[in-house]
């Protein structure tokens, strides 16, 4: 987290998002570990208006949608940078999560998986 | 908390099984047999009880603290929000020796009440024991874990169970030598409540779920309806055991058998084995799951060594288990050797009521630093209370740690010590690297990315222009 953060527009944060999508489907390591891995995800920011719906079916993210749709198994909420950080790949999702930067509902077996795409994506496995 | 509708909702049943499945371990028939060693067998509901009162408090300091920060990794977001983080993450590896020792427990007890009802020797329960911890390495390996209605069914038959065969014992003839009078001083009465909180110990750990409820009342209630199924069910339990055995058969590290023995027969002692293994399977589930889980956390947070945030193929946190099976294994070898089961159950009770009076702490100081959080659910006897509970529990720890059974030792302190001063001398000493070490990468992280983006930011300008 942040000392001093600054908002990220919607737009820059949905970019940030398709980016992180297309890495995480180019990664062999996510597509092996994560092969069973089914999870409507909204995302929130809590200073923008801004939130999304990330869908992972068996492994592959589909595109994003910039609406929130369809009911959750994971509900992320944060500051818009702090998202931002974890999709570019600056700051791990657990992290910023531990530090009560980012907050979350539903199965913290969903938020490890979450979390491990993000390392196998900025791992570059 | 927001209310949401989630697809995969933790129901009122759900969590009450949760965490009532936590606390019910099979340890705590040891805990039983040595709190009858205490009191007046025909008092034992009375600590029992009176432990399951002074548990309300405790059920209140964690709903609060749950209320204002649901989270997994609850324990170690309170701490730190209330004192400085060096110290929070001291008290938190200690607390995870708790689950460590727990499992531990289990396996151990598993192995010497199969090895008693087979006829076996010694060498044979310590084999038994390794097997099952080896099994439970591999399963949780495998990513296989009790379903949510499976852990609901296996909690309420073991409880069940557990309730049938007390109330038979109460109604059968008491053995001879029985109804043994403990030692009814003040002291006995003081270790009989610690060990009627020992019982207890675990139910908060549901707090660890609280994500997966959409409704915030769900939690705090679980944790009131476990309170109260434990104390019904140990206080029946309690007085069957001390109606049916005597007490050399107190000290034994399968007084449930006994008992079981004595009320229905052979089958009835193979009914008890059979709850001994849920129990331990519950505890497997719950314990490998929470605190593997736990440690890739901390591993990924940076204050756990990297390769603890290893995954294998299953997307399991590997080197994780490996490293809670290794370390349960040693730990149930060693007490299996020593025989010294009795110190485990003060050891975790010590352990225990060191974190309740953390959490009481925290309340106390959360409700100074942040009197306008939302808190959807309040201890009631706010700081007054909370602070009283500090030093409730921390005299009930230095208790907890110079006793065994009825007797005084110093064993239980020097092995708390002993894990609080490994945890210290890991904080201290190698946290301060791996935070260097993080933060360095953060930083250089960022400015890339700030330089990414300030000339991502001109180029843009530049078109417009």
């Amino acid at each position: 987290m942040a000392d001093e953060r600054e908002s990220i527009e919607p737009d820059e944060l949905a970019d940030a998002l398709a980016d992180y999508v297309v890495r995480a489907n180019a990664s062999p390591r996510v597509q092996k570990t994560l092969a069973g891995w089914t999870c409507r995800i909204h995302i929130s920011a809590s200073d923008v208006d801004a939130a999304f719906t990330l869908v992972i079916d068996g492994g592959s993210a589909q595109p994003v949608l910039t609406s929130l749709d369809g009911t959750p198994d994971l509900v992320i909420r944060g500051h818009s940078f702090d998202l931002a950080e974890i999709f570019w790949g600056d700051a791990n999702p657990v992290s910023n999560y531990m530090q009560g930067a980012i907050t979350t509902q539903g199965r913290a077996e969903d938020v490890m998986r979450l979390d491990a795409m993000a390392m196998f994506v900025f791992l570059g496995q | 908390m927001i209310e949401v509708r989630l697809n995969r909702e933790l129901t009122q049943s759900g969590a009450t099984a949760i965490s009532t499945g936590l606390a019910f371990a099979a340890i705590n028939f040891l805990a039983v047999g040595q709190l009858l060693q205490n009191v007046d067998a025909r008092f034992a509901w009375v600590p029992i009880v009176v432990a399951g009162v002074v548990m309300l408090a405790v059920r209140g300091l964690f709903a609060e603290l749950d209320g204002m920060r649901p989270s997994a990794a609850g324990i170690r977001v309170w701490l730190q929000q209330a004192m400085h983080k060096r110290v929070a993450l001291i008290i938190t590896l200690t607390y995870m020796t708790t689950v460590v020792l727990v499992i531990a427990a289990d396996a151990y007890i598993i192995g010497e009440a199969v090895s008693w009802a087979l006829h076996q020797s010694q060498a044979v329960a310590i084999g038994l024991v390794a097997l099952l911890l080896v099994l439970a390495t591999a399963i949780n390996l495998r990513g296989i874990k009790l379903a949510g209605r499976a852990e609901q069914a296996a909690t309420f038959t073991a409880v069940a169970l557990t309730l049938v065969v007390g109330a038979i014992a109460i109604a059968h003839p008491s053995t001879d030598g029985a109804t043994p009078l403990g030692t009814t001083g003040h002291g006995g009465w003081v270790q009989a409540l610690i060990l009627g909180i020992f019982i207890y110990v675990g139910f908060e750990w549901v707090t660890t779920n609280s994500e997966e409820v959409t409704r915030p009342a769900i939690v705090p209630r679980a944790m009131l309806l476990a309170l109260g199924i434990l104390a019904v069910s140990w206080s029946v339990f309690a007085a069957g055991m001390g109606r049916a055995l005597s007490d050399s058969d107190l000290t034994s590290a399968y007084p449930q058998l006994l008992v079981a023995q004595h009320a229905l027969g052979q089958g009835g002692m193979l009914l008890m084995l059979a709850v001994t293994g849920l129990t331990a399977i519950n505890t497997f589930n719950g314990g490998f799951i929470t605190l593997s889980r736990f440690m890739y956390a901390l591993a990924r947070e940076g204050t756990l060594p990297r390769p603890l945030a290893t995954l294998n193929t299953q997307a399991v946190p590997s080197v994780a288990v490996y490293v809670l099976g290794v370390s349960s294994l040693v730990l149930a070898v060693v007490v299996a050797v020593t025989g010294s089961f009795a110190v485990m159950v003060s050891v975790g009770a010590a352990l225990e009521t060191g974190i309740y009076a953390s959490a009481a702490f925290v309340v106390w100081r959360l409700r100074g630093r942040e009197p306008g959080t939302p808190r959807p659910y309040r201890f009631r006897g706010g700081r007054p209370l909370a602070a009283l509970l500090v030093v409730v529990f921390a005299a009930l720890t230095l208790v907890a740690a110079t006793s065994v059974g009825a007797s005084t030792s110093v064993v239980p302190l020097l092995v708390v010590l002993g894990f609080g001063v490994l945890a210290t001398a890991y904080v201290l000493l190698v946290v301060p690297r791996f935070e260097r070490r993080e933060a360095e990468e953060l930083a250089a992280r960022r400015a890339a990315r700030a330089a990414s983006r300030a000339d991502r930011r001109a180029r843009g300008s530049d078109d417009a222009g």
